[in-house]
């Protein structure tokens, strides 16, 4: 990849965010502070630029990938770049995977889910392990999806922000992992 | 090639009540009246009652009181997950000095699976660790008791007749003695005007998340709450271990243990370990009219030598009203031999001889034979070619009483044979 050097300097981590150096970030990528990035977790900014916010925990085998829509040649013109917004607290287990443009805050993405790129999750949102959603719509505040069929149940609360393991993570992760250096984010970057 | 070792590829025929076809080792087989049995030809016993999630024993009064519910684990009402209990710090007020805050440990109850939280339903969060449910009134019971009166249930003679739905009922019967007292329950009245339907029905968007799924309301029979915020978490529902009888010699076929966390049992009369067992090897490209050579495999449970012969269906036979295919069994008796659990550690084990008909014999190895069948499909539609044929085969009965004979000490017990009809399914024509 001749090109590695310039894809690379893309990626801006903040300070205070532990990116362990076995995870694949390809792209313009911004991962915001105290957001934790497991190894082997990729996050590929093909067809436009990511913003990731703070606190999040995205596991191992995770794909966050903004990539071109399945009938659109990634060469073809008229295409403008979309930036996909990840907000703050969010959770995104093993095995995940999620092209949602737009995540608002505190949202939980369990294992093995798939989440597509029409999907809006607002703030709250649970979506249940090996759960897929493909539709095109802005799902609620506090809905839990689960099942096998998919079921939906509004919550009384929102989750709970992960503190306690962000904390542990970023104590013992550095302890076995090398992590990627972090570089400053320039000015011009959206939360 | 895994399909082929479905249980459900190869059926065997079991000659109770009903005809019953069924996999082998879904069958248990009485050793006393070496016949074949199905779960439909036993009468089921419970034995004990026990706890999914906690795995406490209870014992059957016991139960009957607390209507088969634990009292500890609860059901999410919501996706009938288990629930967990979980614990928040809040800050209290000490009861010695109200104006002292200190940290005091409340808890509530929280489904893994759907993130239901019995706070969603009202209800407060508890000091005490082990949640209890308030009873509710019984009004489902007290329906059950009519109508065992009505329909003359309400005794202990029905315990005869095994295979009856109603059984579950027959715990609830009164001690005997009792007067049955008539419960009376006004029948429903007919009434002219109704509530008028209020005025917002048709303009009011429902809220889909606010209401409750069919499955959630039948579950809270008494209550069937139509609103999310009325489902309230259940106790979770007694699972229980049941012995298995023969109807006609009233021996035990399977009896558990008592404990719940073993899974063994003390008595196990299940079919894989008396009868030979039939499985699917190999299926060439089966093509209408045209002879093919399928291999069976052929297993030899028991310790002895086991001679099996193989017998195709005769014309008219009313057993035989699947099969859509001609076979053609081999004619000489298969010698299987016994099953040797040290033979894999003995070296000096002499290797059997025994003469094969490479024809008819494909491999042998310890306890089982592989052979070939010649089947030849007769119908051209698009349905499975099936082929059954019956199997007869040497039983030793080691559990009857040997009558002690004059002259030798050493008393072999004589053989018998059985005959089973065997059913195969193989699978669509080629092409």
């Amino acid at each position: 990849m001749a090109d590695k050097q310039n894809v690379q300097k893309s990626v801006k981590i903040a300070a205070g965010a532990v990116v362990c150096v076995e995870s694949e970030i390809r792209g313009d990528v911004t991962i915001g502070a105290r957001t934790v990035v497991h190894p082997k977790a990729r996050i590929i900014a093909e067809a436009g630029p990511i913003v990731i916010g703070e606190g999040n925990l995205i596991e191992e085998q995770a794909l966050i990938i903004n990539s071109y829509p399945e009938n659109i040649m990634p060469d073809s013109e008229g295409v403008e770049p979309k930036t996909m917004t990840i907000g703050i607290n969010n959770v995104f287990e093993v095995g995940c995977v999620s092209q949602a443009l737009k995540i608002g805050d505190n949202n939980v993405i369990e294992s093995k889910a798939d989440v597509g790129r029409n999907v809006i999750l607002t703030s709250g949102c649970i979506i249940g392990a090996f759960c897929q959603v493909n539709t095109c719509e802005v799902i609620p505040e506090n809905t839990v999806i689960y099942g096998s069929g998919c079921m939906r149940r509004v919550q009384t609360e929102r989750p709970q922000p992960q503190t306690l393991q962000l904390d542990f993570l970023m104590k013992i992760l550095p302890n076995y992992h090398h992590l990627k250096k972090t570089v400053k984010a320039s000015q011009n970057t959206k939360n | 090639m895994a399909s082929l070792l479905q249980p459900n590829r190869v059926v065997y025929l079991v000659c109770g009540e009903k005809k019953i076809r069924s996999p082998l080792s879904q069958l248990y087989f009485c050793r006393y009246c070496s016949e074949l049995r199905s779960l439909e030809c036993v009468s089921h016993e419970v034995d004990s009652h026990y706890c999914p999630s906690c795995l406490e024993n209870m014992p059957s009064a016991e139960a009957k009181l607390k209507k088969n519910r634990c009292a500890n684990c609860f059901d999410c009402p919501c996706c009938m997950h288990t629930l967990s209990t979980r614990a928040t710090n809040i800050p209290a007020p000490l009861p010695d000095d109200p104006t002292k805050t200190a940290m005091k440990k409340a808890y509530y109850l929280a489904c893994g699976f759907c993130r239901w939280t019995s706070r969603d339903v009202g209800m407060a969060d508890k000091s005490v660790e082990i949640i209890y449910q308030e009873g509710q009134p019984d009004r489902v019971l007290v329906f059950f008791h009519v109508t065992q009166e009505k329909y003359g249930l309400g005794t202990r003679l029905q315990r005869q007749r095994s295979g009856a739905p109603i059984s579950s009922l027959a715990g609830l019967s009164l001690k005997e003695g009792e007067d049955q007292k008539e419960i009376n329950i006004e029948p429903a009245q007919a009434l002219d005007e109704v509530e008028p339907l209020p005025e917002d029905c048709y303009t009011r968007p429902i809220s889909l998340p606010e209401v409750t799924t069919l499955r959630q309301r039948l579950l809270q029979p008494d209550f069937q709450p139509a609103g999310a915020s009325q489902l309230h978490p259940k106790h979770k529902h007694l699972l229980m271990k049941r012995s298995l009888r023969c109807r006609k010699c009233e021996h035990n076929l399977s009896k558990p243990e008592f404990n719940p966390t073993s899974i063994k049992f003390k008595i196990q009369l299940v079919a894989v370990s008396y009868i030979p067992e039939v499985r699917i090897m190999s299926i060439p490209n089966l093509r209408y009219m045209k002879e093919s050579q399928v291999l069976l495999t052929l297993t030899n449970p028991v310790e002895t030598i086991t001679h099996v012969t193989l017998v195709a269906c005769e014309e008219g036979d009313s057993d035989d009203i699947n099969s859509t295919a001609k076979v053609i069994v081999p004619t000489k008796e298969l010698v299987l031999a016994g099953k040797d659990a040290a033979a894999e550690y003995d070296e000096l084990a002499e290797p059997q001889d025994f003469q094969d008909d490479p024809d008819v014999v494909a491999f042998r190895k310890s306890n089982k034979i592989g052979f070939f069948i010649k089947v030849i499909p007769q119908k051209e539609e698009d349905e499975d070619v099936t082929v059954s044929f019956k199997i007869r085969h040497d039983f030793r009965n080691l559990a009857a009483p040997i009558r002690p004979s004059e002259e030798s000490a050493e008393a072999v017990p004589e053989a018998i044979w059985l005959t089973h009809h065997v059913e195969l399914s193989l699978g669509p024509l080629a092409n």
